[in-house]
């Protein structure tokens, strides 16, 4: 699906909307090509991120997965940059 | 209720009274995403005068393309709302920065789901019956009290208001009831009759394999309350609950939890058996619903939307205006009953069987699950989709 780098972005522990505001602002410095992991305790993310991509235009959500981490929920949205 | 000019917050609260008077025009600005927006939004009796849905993603993504969607209503304050009260203050700030007068809803809809609003229904010579409305999520409660004594039907999950309201009255609250089984929020019943060592009364066939102690409702058997008798009255309602159980209080008042609303009446879909069971719901409403008077006034558990608030604020009606206007009691046979509900027959609530499982304590949930599983709009009516405003 992509060629680029994976970069981490921990939100964990924030409300939103940070984690839209720092996953827009991390988007920003990555080259097309590129993905960035955002990994979020927040449920209403995944819903939030599916809406926001509706309306992205620097980058695509190819994937979304929920994980446990030691009893706590994570939702980890993948978002690609475009060219 | 006016909005100043230098405020940056209101409370939900605040909020209701602008939408119940009417008076000052402001425009409801939802930034929630589209499926929440599309599941619960913020009613009152009057209409804000425009209500904007544009997600806060929007304002992330392109501020000035978002911004543009309120350009048509500089002239009017901007109340913001979200589910939690941290994206709405977030949207709220930037449009201040852009010369708009915009509000934040304080903890967005969580909170808004647990505003309460008392009414009265009867003011104490000497019975003091109250309703407490829960606006958000439409679902009623009462406070009777007679000589010193109360007795608190349906309460939230939130106690304190409760016990705030007894103090104030200066009564003991000596009973708590649940009129059924609840499967649309979870009850405060459990919780209030342990914090003041009320008797919790529920009907036998609703608590059954409930994991606390509880005394049953059966036929025929009545409370006193000072000079005020009650009659505690079993109805069968299976569907909604296996069984359900109505007060009728001083023969005037009949509080009656699922089973009667004023524009419709309890679902009896929830068990998968809507024809068996809605015959049952027919029976009892052509049965002990029947044979009670014109002038006794229903106190329902629910109301779907602003049309059953009366102007004087209750959600109330006669047995006999409910006998003119509430389709579901002017159908006569069980075959059109059967059909009403048929063609009236809405989705099932998304929590209920775990909601349920929680109010017979067979199952616990951390504050945050509780919360979440306690959003929304009650789902109760047979016929909500109908009675429903948009």
């Amino acid at each position: 699906m992509t060629t680029g780098n994976t970069i981490e972005l921990d939100v964990r522990g924030a409300k939103c909307p940070m984690p839209i505001v720092k996953a827009k602002k991390a988007l920003d410095a990555l080259a097309p090509g590129d993905t960035l992991r955002v990994v979020a305790t927040d449920k209403g993310s995944v819903l939030d991120f599916q809406g926001w991509a509706k309306t992205n235009k620097a980058a695509e959500l190819v994937k979304q997965e929920t994980a446990s981490e030691g009893g706590t929920e994570v939702y980890v949205h993948y978002l690609t940059k475009k060219a | 209720m006016m909005l100043r000019q230098d405020q940056t917050e209101i409370t939900p609260l605040e909020l209701y009274r602008l939408l119940d008077e009417g008076r000052t025009p402001f425009v409801l600005l939802d930034v929630r995403n589209d499926d929440e927006f599309a599941a619960w939004q913020v009613e009152g009796r009057h209409a804000p005068a425009a209500t904007v849905h544009v997600p806060y993603f929007d304002f992330i993504e392109d501020e000035d393309a978002a911004v543009a969607h309120l350009e048509a209503y500089r002239e009017l304050p901007i109340v913001v709302l979200c589910a939690k009260g941290g994206s709405s203050d977030y949207v709220a700030g930037l449009l201040r920065d852009r010369g708009f007068q915009a509000v934040n809803l304080e903890a967005g809809m969580i909170a808004w789901g647990d505003l309460l609003i008392a009414h009265d229904v009867a003011t104490g010579s000497p019975l003091i019956v109250k309703q407490l409305q829960r606006v958000g999520k439409g679902c009623l409660a009462y406070l009777i009290a007679d000589g010193g004594k109360a007795i608190v039907v349906d309460p939230h999950r939130h106690v304190e208001p409760y016990l705030a309201l007894a103090e104030q009255l200066g009564v003991t609250i000596t009973h708590v009831f649940d009129t059924h089984l609840h499967a649309d929020h979870i009850s405060g019943g459990r919780l209030l009759a342990d914090r003041t060592g009320a008797t919790y009364l529920i009907e036998a066939h609703d608590a059954e394999g409930a994991k606390f102690e509880f005394q049953a409702v059966r036929p025929g058997e009545t409370l006193t309350l000072g000079a005020t008798e009650i009659k505690l009255m079993p109805l069968y309602t299976p569907g909604h609950t296996p069984g359900s159980a109505s007060m009728l209080i001083d023969e005037r008042f009949l509080v009656s939890g699922d089973t009667l609303f004023v524009a419709s009446i309890g679902r009896p879909d929830l068990g998968g058996k809507m024809d068996e069971w809605g015959r049952m719901l027919f029976h009892t409403l052509r049965g002990q619903v029947a044979q009670l008077p014109d002038d006794v006034l229903i106190l329902p558990a629910h109301y779907a939307g602003v049309d059953e608030v009366r102007p004087d604020g209750l959600v109330a009606g006669t047995l006999g205006e409910l006998r003119q206007t509430n389709e579901a009691l002017k159908l006569e046979t069980e075959e059109d009953f059967i059909r009403f509900l048929e063609q009236n027959q809405s989705e099932a609530p998304a929590v209920y069987q775990e909601i349920r499982k929680v109010n017979l304590a067979w199952l616990a949930v951390d504050e945050v699950r509780a919360t979440e599983m306690d959003l929304g709009k009650n789902q109760c009516a047979a016929s909500q989709a109908k009675a429903q405003h948009a």
